[in-house]
């Protein structure tokens, strides 16, 4: 090719050192999450034992025992944001994929949805505070699931809207040619078709809430008690790294370091799953 | 009208499983409306004491004192009162200011930006032009996603006990070394101070966490969010544009520089997508931008973000103005990311292609 270029020699090397800029790039970017992960998984794998899931907090720094009461913590505010945050999340997405090509709502919705995902996740902190934290005098688990759900709602919107929209047309239509009502083929033949996807989307933003640290910070607070009363301050996960990990203590280190080797393999195995679920449903379709 | 006139339809009020439906979805629709609109309107009650006492010099001021601090008074020449062999002394009320934070947000998301926006659309680039021939386009979109999905807190372990020391030990000394003695420089590693009126130049300690790794760790947090969606920007050029540019004659290179011209629009809002992500980071910026509320234009010096503020201050406010005025550091960047927001998605045109039901 070089040899019938009408350019001269400088344009085609630019060509190939630009060429080159673009894996070194590529390469770039893979190296800095092969430096992140592996640092982390190394660290964490070192640290991670089996008391860390099995042992409360003892008290005393030096031997710190585990961290079963912020994984339960974490367990209950991702169950309790789930059980607002999905079903309003998925029933925007459906409104988003099956009523919005008519629907004068439609254009703000969407841009609404997107909007609010990109909302700092502080701010959804100091919302739960002003809601949930000032009227009942003290931090509590509440605050915390309600920002959480505020971070999941926006999400499991766009996300099943999406999977609703790999289901053919098609198949819409032959449902209603057969007589069925609009509820019957939204429930009967939508749905079920994009049952995957609609749990992957809601497993995704489970993952992302999983991971949020600040919309906890001055709502559910943390705690170093084993509690499953939403009505005290509550631990979680994401916290209790976060205080270890910035404390002066090696062996609470050691204990942040495993908490993020859990949490980052929980994520992790969720994209993986989304990205199998994802694949499967847009061939099958 | 007519669109929602058809659950008004029934003869008898007995709505069907269609109008029940309906009116489910739309309530969730709505109800997204509802939380944007809740954002500003339990905010702005609590940000107004600090706005009714400091008004609109909240942002030029730079003053961020929590606390009242007594200080010797001085008189109109300047000299310190005395009054009976005493110091007569003044109170000041608490103080607060905006500006060094807003300072540091933009500061800390442009080096970002700087950091991150050549190595994204290069990235994307070789995902749209390259990597379709090798197969390799999906893997490699799947880890850039990854690193999207990694926690902020992970980033910011990663960014203190990996980052920041190898700033310490390796970067800024040879910065120091290099750059310290060229003459103009000198102010990157040095900061000044007024006490009792005489200005002090002293050398920044250089801790490693500053405002240079505040901006790398963003930097790799939103390489994904721009590099996926200058991906998505590039992968809509028409392929007439490029076939034409290369049935001209031109190189690979002139292709691609054609292409990005193409697409700029959508670049520029890839970039703005960043710019609001990168704003809006909390916890690994606020683990590593060492929490300084000064305002320093040397990259070497520790800052403070609007956000990193919040995380550190408002669980130990010390009082309903220091909260207000928290409050009102929140709205400033909710309006930010807002702005940032739909400035992005103006330029980023929906790429859903409509489907689904009529």
């Amino acid at each position: 090719m070089a040899a019938h270029s009408i350019y001269g020699s400088y344009t085609r090397l630019k060509s190939h050192l630009m060429l080159a800029a673009c894996f070194a790039c590529t390469a770039g970017i893979l190296l800095i999450l092969v430096l992140v992960l592996g640092y982390l998984v190394s660290i964490g794998f070192r640290s991670l034992h089996w008391s860390f899931f099995t042992e409360l907090p003892t008290g005393t720094p030096r031997n710190p025992g585990g961290m079963r009461h912020a994984i339960a913590g974490t367990g209950v505010l991702i169950f309790l944001a789930s059980l607002v945050g999905a079903p309003i999340g998925l029933l925007a997405g459906i409104f988003l994929s099956e009523y919005s090509s008519k629907s004068p709502l439609a254009g703000p919705v969407r841009f609404t949805a997107d909007v609010l995902a990109g909302v700092p996740s502080i701010v959804v902190g100091i919302l739960g505070y002003e809601l949930l934290v000032v009227p009942l005098g003290h931090y509590n688990g509440w605050a915390g699931a309600l920002a959480l759900a505020f971070i999941m709602i926006p999400i499991v919107a766009r996300t099943s809207e999406e999977m609703l929209r790999l289901v053919p047309r098609s198949y819409r239509e032959a449902s209603i040619a057969l007589g069925a009502s609009r509820a019957r083929t939204i429930f009967r033949v939508v749905i079920p078709a994009a049952t995957g996807g609609l749990v992957t989307s809601i497993m995704l933003a489970v993952a992302r809430i999983a991971g949020e640290t600040a919309p906890l910070l001055f709502t559910a607070l943390g705690s170093r008690l084993m509690t499953l009363d939403p009505n005290e301050p509550f631990p979680s996960l994401t916290k209790q790294i976060y205080d270890y990990a910035t404390g002066p203590y090696p062996e609470q280190k050691r204990l942040a370091w495993a908490g993020l080797l859990v949490l980052i393999s929980l994520i992790l195995g969720v994209n993986i799953l989304a990205r199998i679920v994802t694949h499967r449903m847009q061939r099958h379709h | 009208m007519r669109y929602w006139s058809s659950i008004l339809r029934e003869k008898t009020w007995r709505p069907s499983a269609d109008t029940w439906l309906f009116i489910v979805v739309h309530s969730a629709a709505v109800l997204l409306l509802v939380m944007l609109a809740s954002l500003v309107i339990v905010l702005l009650p609590a940000a107004r004491l600090s706005f009714q006492t400091f008004g609109w010099s909240f942002l030029v001021d730079s003053d961020w004192r929590p606390n009242e601090i007594d200080r010797p008074k001085r008189g109109p020449d300047g000299k310190v009162l005395m009054e009976d062999g005493q110091v007569v002394m003044e109170t000041l009320p608490p103080q607060f200011g905006a500006l060094p934070v807003i300072f540091g947000t933009a500061a800390s998301s442009m080096l970002a930006l700087l950091f991150a926006v050549p190595l994204s659309v290069g990235t994307a680039l070789f995902l749209v032009r390259i990597a379709p021939s090798l197969k390799l386009a999906g893997p490699i979109s799947f880890l850039i996603e990854f690193l999207a999905a990694i926690p902020s807190i992970a980033y910011g372990i990663w960014g203190l006990f990996v980052l920041a020391p190898f700033l310490q030990n390796v970067i800024e000394p040879l910065a120091q070394q290099t750059l310290g003695h060229v003459p103009g420089l000198s102010w990157l590693f040095t900061e000044s101070a007024r006490i009792s009126g005489a200005t002090v130049t002293r050398s920044l300690p250089l801790s490693g966490r500053d405002m240079l790794c505040g901006g790398l760790v963003l930097a790799v947090m939103i390489l994904p969010i721009i590099t996926a969606v200058a991906r998505d920007v590039l992968r809509a050029v028409p392929r007439e544009q490029i076939e034409g540019t290369l049935a001209l004659g031109a190189t690979w290179w002139q292709s691609c520089k054609e292409m990005l011209r193409f697409a700029r629009a959508g670049l520029f809002g890839a970039v703005m997508l960043g710019m609001a992500r990168a704003a809006g980071e909390t916890m690994a910026v606020a683990m590593v931008i060492g929490n300084n509320n000064r305002i320093s234009l040397s990259p070497f010096s520790p800052a403070q973000t609007m956000s990193s503020l919040l995380a550190n201050e408002f669980a130990e406010a010390s009082g309903p103005m220091h909260l207000s005025a928290l409050v009102e550091v929140a709205l400033i960047l909710l309006v930010m990311s807002l702005a940032f927001n739909i400035v992005a998605r103006y330029f980023v045109v929906g790429r859903q292609v409509p489907a689904g039901g009529g």
